[in-house]
């Protein structure tokens, strides 16, 4: 079993791993991918200094928590984006039938799909998360903290993205509703929660993972709540655990358009 | 003209048939308004507060149709397809059709923002009298005049949107280029009106496409006055004229550097 286990885990890293070889043929467009990545993001900052130039705080964030909020956010996505990029257009794959390839393979088809891809800008985004931290509020405490909900948000984003994009089994229209909620998660994950009220903030908590994703990690970041670690820790195993189980439900009813394709 | 007048229409037909599809962006659209009016409730302390001149309505009507327009503009021809024509070499094949490329990708194009458009417009009304209330002091004529400079507006991005996906004539991946270009609209020009920035910058943001993109657009219908609505005019025709002699010279140049490539 544990021998499985581990030559299982070894065929995703050596697939992640030879992704983003092929990403870094052209070293130039890599590079640049990765620095505009960055850049692109930290475009951002200015949109909190005018904002914290009209108010003291924003949602009962100052700069620091907001550039904290910002890095975990781009961290989370980014180490999403690197390992399992393919969870992220997993609805074009069912609906074109695309998915044949896997299933034949003598490995969990699931982990196939999941890491056969990589986004190379989305390397930006993780080193983006990381500098922010380093910046405005690093402490060694914060840095482990950080690297820790970097994994869990990660976990769920990739596990409701997995979720959403598992419908397409069943509606062939949700394949773009699936991109517009995984979208919406990055339209709210970058804004504090304190400017949320009531069903809005059960929603961000609830059926839009933000809450779970960013916005605990980063009161635990700031001050520390083992309660909320658990809570975050405890929604990434259910959630994903759903997230797997609707994905094999699903792939019952897959079917094949007997398309010729190979995995190179 | 009337071939690209065939193109426009075929494109338009072809896109009413997958008006659902452009409908299931209105989530996206949704959630971002849902952001932007709990973070501008939260920064207007007490209702009759000024922002920059602006009430909190105006506020927020000018950062749903700025969001609008943005949504409305979005269009994979402009951006996929001009670099994956030039990458994969499919240009070689364009270029020798009966019309000029450029202005077979604007009508194609413009088909689409005419669909999208008015979808999202619809939307925004809705949306804005349901969760933000009338635009004080608005004119129902205010529309009227703030079409010809949305219809400028929207020719304008996709005049420059076209110039950087044709970078790819030099470059493999012109993508870096396109989110710069996203994120200086974005943040500067959908998110905020130009005048809350400082006064020194002011002048400065006007000369960028952003002033005539978004906030020129948006300004007159939030805020409608004649003398602007002239200013924002000429300076739409000004960046139209010199966004088209640029995008001609960069089709000029990347043509030749295809000839020597052998597409």
């Amino acid at each position: 079993m544990l021998t499985a286990v581990r030559n299982q885990l070894r065929v995703c890293a050596l697939s992640v791993k030879y992704n983003i070889m092929r990403e870094m043929l052209n070293k130039v467009t890599f590079v640049t991918n990765v620095l505009f990545m960055m850049f692109n993001n930290a475009t951002f900052i200015v949109q909190w200094v005018i904002l914290l130039r009209l108010r003291d705080d924003v949602g009962g964030y100052t700069m620091r928590e907001v550039m904290l909020l910002w890095g975990l956010a781009a961290s989370s996505f980014g180490l999403s984006r690197i390992l399992f990029a393919r969870v992220f257009s997993l609805p074009e794959l069912i609906i074109n039938g695309k998915l044949d390839s896997y299933l034949v393979q003598p490995k969990n088809v699931l982990l196939s799909v999941m890491t056969s891809g990589t986004n190379t800008s989305a390397i930006g985004d993780l080193l983006y998360g990381l500098l922010l931290l380093c910046i405005f509020c690093f402490s060694v405490k914060r840095l482990l903290l950080f690297l820790l909900f970097t994994v869990t948000g990660a976990g769920i984003m990739t596990a409701f993205a997995l979720l959403a994009g598992s419908l397409s089994f069943w509606f062939v229209r949700s394949e773009l509703f699936a991109s517009h909620m995984v979208g919406s998660m990055t339209s709210f994950s970058t804004y504090p929660d304190g400017i949320f009220k009531g069903a809005a903030r059960f929603l961000l908590y609830n059926v839009i993972p933000v809450g779970m994703m960013i916005y605990h990690p980063v009161h635990i970041m700031i001050a520390f709540d083992a309660a909320k670690l658990f809570t975050v820790l405890g929604y990434l195993v259910l959630l994903s655990a759903l997230a797997v189980f609707v994905f094999y439900r699903g792939l019952r009813r897959y079917t094949s358009s007997s398309l010729m394709a190979a995995r190179m | 003209m009337r071939k690209y007048v065939v193109i426009y229409r075929s494109v338009l037909m072809e896109n009413l048939q997958y008006a659902a599809n452009i409908a299931m962006g209105f989530i996206s659209y949704f959630m971002l308004i849902f952001v932007f009016i709990n973070l501008w409730d939260y920064m207007y302390a007490s209702p009759g507060d000024l922002i920059a001149g602006y009430t909190k309505e105006q506020m927020i009507w000018y950062v749903m149709i700025t969001e609008m327009i943005w949504f409305g503009a979005r269009s994979a021809t402009i951006r996929q397809q001009v670099s994956a024509d030039i990458r994969g070499g499919n240009i070689a094949y364009l270029v020798n059709k009966p019309y000029w490329y450029p202005l077979y990708i604007l009508s194609r194009y413009t088909a689409e923002w005419n669909i999208q458009l008015p979808m999202y417009a619809a939307l925004t009304a809705v949306i804005g009298a349901a969760m933000v209330g009338g635009i004080p002091g608005f004119r129902t004529v205010t529309i009227l005049a703030a079409v010809p400079c949305i219809a400028l507006g929207m020719t304008i991005h996709a005049v420059f949107k076209i110039c950087i996906s044709m970078l790819s004539f030099w470059i493999e991946d012109a993508d870096p280029f396109q989110w710069l270009y996203d994120k200086l609209i974005l943040i500067v020009g959908t998110i905020f009106p130009v005048e809350i920035f400082p006064a020194a910058l002011q002048p400065v943001l006007k000369l960028t496409p952003i002033y005539t993109v978004c906030y020129g657009p948006a300004k007159l219908i939030v805020d409608f006055s004649a003398e602007k609505y002239l200013e924002i005019l000429s300076a739409q025709v000004v960046y139209l004229v010199a966004g088209c002699g640029i995008l001609f010279w960069i089709y000029q140049r990347g043509g030749r550097k295809l000839y020597v490539n052998g597409g």
